[in-house]
């Protein structure tokens, strides 16, 4: 069998659903909902070929395509050409994302069932944004990557604006502008690099760069790095650039909530691996001390902010914020355990995020609440649902165990051999989210009920999916890590030799 | 020895069994926890006894890559593991039997005997781990069993606050042990117990960072075993139901901080100040929490501070070098304050109330309770012949022979203490006229008492594997064939300090009786002598208002200030690029004027431009 299609089977796949949605009638909603479900399917099912290929030991560079595309030559004859072509490939590292990326898409068209009009655009347009998603990381090449990222922009502007809660466009529009201007910033950086270099793909961009003779010269470099920091920091967020994105948590639907915290927020991670460490290692080392302190703050002021919320989606936003904190910490230590961590937090809180935005939307749906004060007690009524959003909170503070310790505990053992004092004001960051996430949680699921939650339904049916899907992936990887580790062996030692280290 | 692993195995079978089947189980999933429990209990026996023969054993496989690093996880036999094994699983297994009359008829009594076995696990795993990393994971574990059992009853808001209370106080300790393993790990570059102590022995490890890492690792114990700054917790965890406080806030749990730093001891012998610091905490917690224990009315709380206390003299034993002191009075602590609560729960659970001004003459109605608490009581006392004892006498002499007199005082004022507010505490419950409304009081079922007895009779003899007069049998096997350790074995005090300490004891409880008992002295003798000392007493040294008043606040006040910064200045950066934004667009649409001659004197001036770039550079712009 050709390997070599198969990247493009699963980036595209979901676009048949959107065929099928297209010859749909508007009002069945039930089909609808079954269809976008099973649209988004063949993508999980190859992404866990992929990782089954990989764990019978066969290469992932089986799978790498590429296909020429588009070449021109400037007006000087004698210049080669530039040229863009159509590449994918998967290393560990993307694999992982990629999995990911399906696993939370299946699970959000689940959650899909709480949207209540207009399910066909919904679907159509959820399903676009599965395939920017999944272009995104598996492009190989930085032009596909920026195409397929603003895909992924177009449909979180229409999913927010228009299935979102009450100040649903004003957060539209603050997503899409600060995302555009981040995808400007973004933009120019690859024209540049595209200009100077004459390709744009990553394998071979790296090797150019790397040559002391390369026409990139070092401040040049260190200005392209500044400027992926802003790019991606828009997204991940880096404080202060994080405004839009507690808008876009407390008023996005459900799915979109549950992609956008557990997916969209990690290509600005992803972005500055791949691009920023792996690109401009050097360049990456000398702004280590800076990066470390924007992560030490990002961790702290999501952390003291959540802990003073009144609403439990805005708490659920800052915490990301901190959390994100954490992925910067273990990427400015420069180090294997660090990187490792910071990889580690990018899946382990995709994994965590989605679970607790899921459990705040089956809450929504049965409470017309989110606010903290009014769900006071409410383990009486929904025990099930209760001890599922505190065993999420422990997750999220990272209790050994689940995903969330071991990638927390990498991340600071890194930072702690290069700057020991740095990481130890981030420790208060460990003490502080478990003061919120518990202040929060027991806020809603202990003492005394403030309102009858009798007629309350518990979780049920198809809502255990998701529930139980994610909290089983976080215990695995918290109890046996190697599951993510090994992968990422191969995309470590790629990165590592270009950091000196 | 080489299956040591099933042990905490089953008790984590029974929390999953219990999590998924529990609520068709119903109460018959007492036999479920009950049962696998006993398993682990004669499991742990036969490894014990087989660890008195064999050498220690180790296995361990690779758990997770980090470039070359290695880290493993596995399981450990050493004397002490072998020994915590016995006594965890031996408190948890009465716990769990004593649950099935004391949780009867509660609506999640399936619940509370999963999180028995979640914790029962955790435990287990905690005492067989062979490096320090998995430590801290089975630590943090513990951590999280004692948090839902003390916000068992979670609909009260009492317990609600103190289960977040615990949750987070233990984790500013642990938050310490973190730093401390992060450190060593760089120092040494392995978390193995072994490899450290070798790196350290071999003098890899500088003086200022093994007192540096000893002392953060020592702030986790701090937490986790109720010592002072990090004591308040611990009695407000008082919350849980009874059983579990026997279980975790005294037997348990709360000596993990004691068997931490006792498995980590060669790395605190290596540094004369971390030991100190063990040391003077140890005391000062100890006395400490022994006055505050003084004052109390709440039977639970009592027993409470004098499980601080309790704990604060194990750490003193620990820092004054004394290994086997700490470890003995570990074993008969956890015997005699086990039973306490569970006797105490038994008294609850017959008259429904936790306050000991309700209760009162209670001698005659419970049979076999009131006699098991008396034996608890002369046992922590340390009246002779008891297990309490041996092991207070091991200490004191150790505290004298580590060479702190202070440290021996504060130990022996400690102990006065201790037997007066135990037999205030008898004297209160048991003797005297019923105050309070006590008209169905009966004895516990059998399912209840039999684990007290038992425990009794522990109480009694635990003792004896240990005395100046039959032998040091447990001293001397806990040293054997560590070099490490050897130095710190049992320690022969001189005879004086055990008359001193039974003087001491017997003083305290003769004071109780003659105000508590025979009723000679007025109960009011403390308050009259000054209303100000008592006050303070009543109000644990406002600790915890000053906590409120300062961390509390603080913490709050960043937030808010932080909250300024997100609305005023984030915000402002948004409103700032909006109208940028705006701004571009409004000077647009204004240039969109409709008026060709402006479009064409545009267009001219933009060629004539190109045209004069052109020019001056002749072609392309470099």
């Amino acid at each position: 069998m050709n390997l070599h299609a198969i990247l493009s089977i699963l980036v595209f796949s979901p676009l048949l659903g959107i065929a099928v949605l297209a010859l749909m009638p508007k009002d069945q909603e039930k089909s609808i909902k079954l269809v976008g479900f099973l649209a988004t399917l063949p993508a999980l099912l190859i992404s866990l070929a992929a990782y089954a290929h990989y764990l019978a030991g066969k290469h992932l560079s089986d799978f790498s395509v590429s296909v020429e595309w588009i070449h021109f030559r400037g007006m000087n004859v004698e210049a080669p050409y530039f040229a863009v072509n159509y590449e994918l490939a998967l290393s560990g590292f993307q694999l992982l994302l990629v999995v990911l990326t399906a696993v939370v898409a299946t699970l959000a068209s689940i959650a899909a069932r709480y949207v209540k009009k207009e399910w066909k655009g919904f679907f159509m347009l959820f399903l676009l944004l599965e395939v920017g998603m999944l272009g995104v990381f598996t492009a190989e090449n930085l032009i596909l990557f920026f195409i397929f990222f603003e895909v992924t922009l177009i449909p979180t502007f229409f999913l927010i604006g228009k299935w979102g809660y009450f100040e649903r466009e004003k957060a539209a529009y603050s997503f899409l502008i600060y995302n555009g201007l981040g995808s400007a910033v973004l933009l120019i950086v690859i024209m540049i690099l595209f200009a100077k270099t004459g390709t744009t793909n990553i394998n071979i961009l790296k090797d150019i760069l790397a040559d002391p003779s390369a026409p990139v010269s070092g401040d040049l470099k260190l200005g392209l790095l500044i400027a992926l920091l802003v790019a991606f920091g828009v997204k991940l967020p880096i404080f202060p650039l994080h405004s839009w994105m507690l808008r876009v948590h407390v008023q996005a639907p459900v799915p979109t909530v549950m992609i956008h915290s557990g997916i969209l927020l990690k290509i600005g991670a992803y972005g500055l691996i791949r691009f920023g460490m792996g690109l401009f290692p050097e360049q990456f080392d000398t702004l280590s001390t800076l990066i470390a302190v924007l992560g030490v703050i990002n961790l702290l002021y999501g952390a003291f902010l959540a802990f003073i919320q009144t609403d439990f989606k805005m708490v659920l936003a800052y915490s990301s914020i901190s959390h994100m904190g954490i992925v910067l910490i273990g990427l400015a230590a420069m180090n294997e355990a660090g990187v490792q961590g910071a990889i580690f937090q990018v899946i382990s809180h995709g994994l965590i995020s989605a679970l607790l935005f899921f459990i705040v939307g089956v809450l929504y749906e049965r409470t017309d609440t989110s606010l903290i004060g009014n769900l006071g007690g409410m383990a009486k009524g929904m025990p099930v649902a209760a001890g599922f959003l505190l065993a999420g909170a422990m997750a999220s503070l990272g209790l050994p165990g689940m995903s969330g310790f071991v990638s927390e505990f990498m991340a600071f053992l890194g930072l702690f051999k290069e700057m020991p004092w740095l990481a130890a004001v981030g420790t208060i960051g460990i003490i502080m989210t478990a003061a919120y996430l518990l202040r929060a949680v027991l806020g809603m699921t202990f003492g005394k009920s403030h309102r009858e939650f009798t007629g309350v339904v518990d979780l049920k049916g198809v809502e255990f999916v998701p529930v139980v899907v994610l909290m089983l992936l976080i215990v695995l990887i918290g109890v046996y890590p190697s599951v993510l580790s090994s992968p990422l062996q191969a995309t470590l030692e790629t990165i590592m030799p270009g950091l000196g280290g | 020895m080489e299956n040591a692993w099933l042990i905490p195995l089953f008790p984590l079978i029974s929390f999953l069994i219990l999590l998924l089947f529990g609520k068709r189980l119903k109460e018959a999933s007492a036999y479920v926890g009950i049962l696998l429990t006993l398993a682990s209990l004669i499991y742990s026996i036969l490894v014990l006894f087989e660890r008195f023969s064999e050498p220690t054993y180790v296995t361990k496989f690779d758990w997770l890559t980090i470039g070359d690093f290695h880290l493993t996880a596995g399981f450990e036999v050493n004397q002490l593991n072998a020994l915590m094994l016995f006594i965890v699983s031996l408190v948890s297994f009465l716990v769990h039997t004593y649950s099935k009359g004391y949780m009867h008829g509660d609506e999640r009594f399936h619940v509370f005997y999963a999180y028995l076995g979640l914790f029962t696990f955790a435990m287990l795993g905690l005492v067989i781990s062979p490096n320090l990393l998995q430590t801290y994971i089975f630590w943090e574990l513990v951590g999280v069993g004692s948090f839902l059992l003390i916000g068992f009853y979670f609909y009260k808001e009492e317990a609600k606050a103190a289960a977040k209370k615990a949750f987070i106080m233990t984790r500013i300790g642990d938050v310490g042990l973190f730093i401390g393993m992060a450190l060593l790990f760089w120092q040494t570059k392995s978390f193995e117990y072994s490899d450290i102590f070798a790196a350290v022995d071999a003098g890899q490890v500088s003086g200022t960072m093994i007192t540096l890492t000893a002392i953060l690792i020592f702030i986790g114990a701090v937490g986790k075993s109720g010592q002072f700054p990090l004591h308040t917790w611990l009695p407000d965890a008082m919350e849980g139901p009874t059983p579990v406080s026997a279980l975790i806030h005294a037997a348990t749990m709360v000596a993990a901080g004691v068997y931490l730093v006792a498995s980590l001891f060669p790395l605190f012998s290596a540094s004369h100040t971390a030991l100190m610091t063990v040391a003077v905490i140890g005391g000062f917690t100890a006395i400490f929490a022994a006055s505050i224990g003084l004052v109390q009315t709440d039977i639970k709380r009592v027993l409470a501070y004098s499980t601080v206390s309790q704990l604060g003299y194990m750490m003193l034993a620990l820092g004054s070098a004394g290994y086997v002191a700490g470890v003995f009075h570990l074993m008969t602590h956890a015997f005699f304050k086990a039973l306490l609560f569970l006797a105490a729960g038994s008294v609850i659970h017959a008259v429904h109330t936790q306050d000991i001004e309700e209760m009162g003459g209670l001698w005659k109605k419970l049979k076999l309770t009131g006699p098991l608490f008396l034996i608890g009581t002369l046992a922590i006392s340390g009246v002779p012949l008891l297990s309490g004892f041996f092991s207070k006498d091991e200490i004191l002499a150790a505290a004298w022979e580590g060479g702190h007199p202070v440290l021996f005082v504060l130990a022996l004022v400690a102990a006065f203490f201790t037997a007066f507010y135990m037999f205030r505490l008898f004297f209160m419950v048991f003797t005297g006229e019923a105050r309070g409304n006590q008209k169905h009081v009966h004895e516990s079922p059998s399912v209840m008492t039999f684990p007290m007895i038992i425990l009794g009779v522990l109480a009694v003899v635990a003792g004896y594997v240990n005395t100046p007069w039959f032998g040091t049998f447990l001293g001397d096997w806990l040293v054997d064939g560590n070099e490490a350790l050897a130095a710190h074995g049992h320690h022969e005090g001189p005879v004086w300090i055990m008359i001193l300490a039974t003087v001491v004891s017997l003083l305290g409880i003769y004071l109780a009786w003659l105000i508590y008992g025979k009723r000679s002295v007025s109960r009011n003798w403390l308050s009259g002598s000054g209303d100000m000392l008592h006050t303070v007493l009543l109000n644990k040294y406002y600790v915890d208002e000053f906590y409120q008043l300062t961390i509390v606040a603080i913490t709050k006040g960043i937030s808010y200030f932080l909250r300024f910064i997100d609305t005023f200045l984030v915000e402002g950066i948004v409103k700032g690029i909006t109208g940028f934004v705006q701004g571009l667009g409004a000077t647009g649409s204004k240039m969109q004027s409709g008026q060709v001659q402006t479009y064409g004197a545009v267009a001219f001036i933009g060629l004539a431009l190109l045209a004069v770039i052109y020019a001056l550079t002749g072609g392309y712009l470099r």
